[in-house]
């Protein structure tokens, strides 16, 4: 049981490039995945969509797993530009989880 | 039986259809020596031209006054064979078609001697059948060139406007007092942000310069009576002045009901929690950030298919999908969002259902940031006031099922389409109800907007959910069936009524009371009081028959005698051949 925070998504999109919801879901970046990192990155960005902070920071190893091959990216029905996500996400867990200063 | 009749059967092997499991030629020689029966022949193709040819010289060559093919089911090529019987000089309703590949081949295919037997006997059914038809004659009777439409919503303004576009009449009748429907109450809908209320506004404007159009608002119909083609109605105006009226085509656009959640149901009565038709018109209303109660609103939650696709094991279930919620739903909270970009919306769905041109809107509600939760049929969410606050519960499958609580200010449930309540109206016209509750066509695809009632048509969402444009393309619809039997003046109807024996009839009046059509009237005739057949009012249904106590009654073309001779036909057995 999580409840929605809809204030999450603010402090994520700090960078203001934060963008999956146009996202339907379909899963094609998840069975494309080199690195096949199930949790990622079509589930992970619902997690910052609902707002569900722990869910987010349960996958740090996941998220930083991600090689930025953009495979996914490349195939995505709904031009999500997932690389750039990943990549909001990191920012956010270096600062909340890992204390580093901004980069 | 009769053995003056001169009787051509031909039996059809139908590519293989037929022939792959009955033996039809032992069909043909177990017939051909029954009792009528000229000729009998066997044909690949009863229905080929070269076939049909054959068939038609055959009828000249022998002079045959009755055929029977036994071929496929009549809905096939019932029409076929009478046009070909037509054509070689022979009374259409002397021709019998006899069922061999739906009602034989096609269902027995495992037994081929039993198949084979059971098509002699039916062959046999229909010899004896055409061995005591009687030439009959259609009936003609001429249309009036004028259209009832009940109900003035987008559907029913739009059809007026098109009949009288082709030079046909019309009586508009509306039960309220204001035209336009739901169309007419709303604000911007999908897919082009069309305003409902101008549209409305629109139609009305050219129905008022349509001489050839009369509306009455504030009126319902009282009665009718008739058959295709010359229908009498009576129509209760606002002064309760009571008008008649000739029409030739009647087309039913009553429009729907909006779902009315039951209390509780997905936290329906709580305070925060409305309908989509509410919000819509709470959105209307709102300029600018979108207050409800005095508070401003920042979170939604829609909660998907309420009143629609429901349980099938509950009672009284819609189990149908109501096709415009899920646009609705979507384009709705584009037009929140425009209004006031700081909220958040989230959508629990179970499908989306936004069809074709609509897909584009379901995609822009997301990349404009609505959020979309898919909750399982079977674990649907729960709505209800943790402290103050309004919080909707639900298991979010496309995280793996697991719970999420979402605090909202407004719960908005996308309520479907119901049957709009109309015994009154539906008991006047006698029109089919299917088993979703809405008025039932014939053929879902090729017969759309026809009903079991010739001349009445069932347009827009009074036949099933529709979106507006559905609903106006099926109006149009309506339009062309009626157009198509008025505008040639005339129509032409099946022989098939009932008739009266005057010397056996001794007027009990139990026929005029079986009678749905009050097609029996008193007459006299030689002195004494018997009943008669309105031959424009018979339906041929023959409830008239068994309840007469002098079997004075027959149908023609299924008359008693023919009907008791096709039985003994079925049952002969083969030694007695």
């Amino acid at each position: 049981m999580a409840i929605v925070n809809t204030e999450f998504i603010k402090n994520i999109s700090c960078s203001g490039k934060f963008n999956a919801s146009a996202c339907m879901s379909c899963g094609t970046c998840t069975a494309l995945c080199p690195m096949e990192i199930n949790t990622l990155p079509r589930l992970m960005f619902r997690h910052v969509m609902l707002g569900l902070e722990s869910k987010v920071i349960e996958n740090t190893e996941n998220v930083f797993s991600c090689l930025l091959c953009k495979m996914c990216e490349e195939s995505c029905p709904s031009n999500v530009h997932i690389a750039e996500n990943i990549k909001c996400i990191r920012q956010y867990i270096n600062q909340e989880i890992f204390k580093l200063g901004r980069s | 039986m009769s053995t003056d009749r001169k009787i051509g059967v031909f039996i059809c092997h139908c590519g293989g259809n037929i022939s792959d499991y009955v033996d039809v030629d032992k069909v043909r020689d177990a017939v051909e020596k029954e009792p009528g029966v000229s000729i009998a022949k066997t044909t690949m193709f009863a229905c080929s031209d070269a076939a049909q040819q054959e068939i038609i010289e055959d009828i000249r060559k022998e002079g045959l006054d009755g055929i029977v093919v036994a071929s496929c089911s009549p809905k096939l090529h019932l029409l076929t064979f009478r046009a070909m019987a037509e054509r070689s000089g022979l009374n259409p309703y002397q021709y019998v078609q006899v069922n061999l590949r739906e009602q034989c081949s096609w269902a027995h295919r495992s037994d081929m001697q039993s198949a084979t037997e059971k098509g002699i006997h039916l062959v046999r059914a229909g010899i004896a059948k055409a061995a005591l038809c009687d030439p009959l004659t259609d009936m003609r009777i001429e249309t009036i060139p004028k259209v009832l439409i009940i109900g003035a919503g987008v559907s029913g303004l739009r059809a007026a406007l098109t009949l009288s576009d082709l030079g046909l009449a019309v009586f508009l009748v509306e039960k309220s007092d204001r035209v336009g429907g739901w169309t007419g109450k709303f604000g911007k809908m999908f897919s082009q942000n069309l305003i409902g209320e101008e549209v409305i506004e629109k139609l009305l404007g050219e129905v008022k310069q349509r001489e050839n159009v009369t509306l009455f608002t504030s009126a319902k119909l009282i009665e009718k009576s008739g058959r295709v083609g010359d229908f009498s109605v009576k129509v209760q105006t606002r002064n309760d002045e009571t008008i008649s009226l000739d029409v030739g085509a009647i087309i039913v656009a009553t429009g729907f009901d909006p779902y009315q959640p039951a209390e509780e149901e997905f936290g329906y009565g709580l305070k925060g929690v409305i309908t989509l038709p509410e919000f819509k018109q709470l959105l209307d209303g709102s300029n600018g950030e979108i207050l409800y109660e005095g508070r401003k609103i920042r979170d939604i939650v829609y909660i998907y298919c309420v009143g629609s696709r429901q349980d099938e094991d509950e009672e009284s279930s819609n189990l149908y999908c109501s096709r415009y919620c899920c646009t609705s739903a979507v384009h709705t909270a584009l037009l929140a969002g425009e209004k006031d970009a700081g909220l958040n919306q989230f959508h629990l769905y179970r499908d989306m259902r936004t069809y074709g041109k609509q897909e584009l809107i379901y995609e822009e509600a997301r990349i404009e940031g609505s959020v979309f939760i898919k909750y399982d049929d079977y674990d649907l969410p729960k709505v209800e006031y943790i402290g103050d606050k309004l919080r909707v519960m639900v298991n979010d499958l496309l995280i793996g099922g697991e719970e999420v609580e979402i605090d909202a200010d407004l719960v908005v449930l996308v309520t479907g389409m119901v049957p709009r309540e109309n015994d009154e109206l539906t008991s006047i016209l006698k029109l089919p109800i299917g088993l979703d509750g809405f008025y039932n066509e014939i053929h879902p695809k090729l017969r759309p907007v026809e009903t079991v009632i010739d001349g009445m048509y069932i347009v827009g969402t009074a036949q099933g959910p529709k979106t507006m444009a559905e609903s106006v393309a099926s109006a149009l619809s309506g339009v062309s069936k009626s157009a198509s039997l008025l505008m040639k003046g005339y129509v032409d109807l099946e022989p098939f009524i009932a008739r009266v024996n005057t010397e056996q009839c001794k007027w009990c009046d139990k026929c005029t009371e079986a009678c749905p059509y009050d097609a029996i009237e008193k007459i006299f005739c030689e002195g004494k009081e018997v009943a008669s057949i309105i031959p424009s009012l018979c339906k041929g249904g023959g409830a008239c028959i068994p309840v007469c106590p002098e079997d004075a009654i027959d149908l023609e073309g299924y008359t008693d005698a023919q009907i008791k001779s096709m039985i003994e036909a079925l049952v002969k057995d083969e030694e007695t051949n």
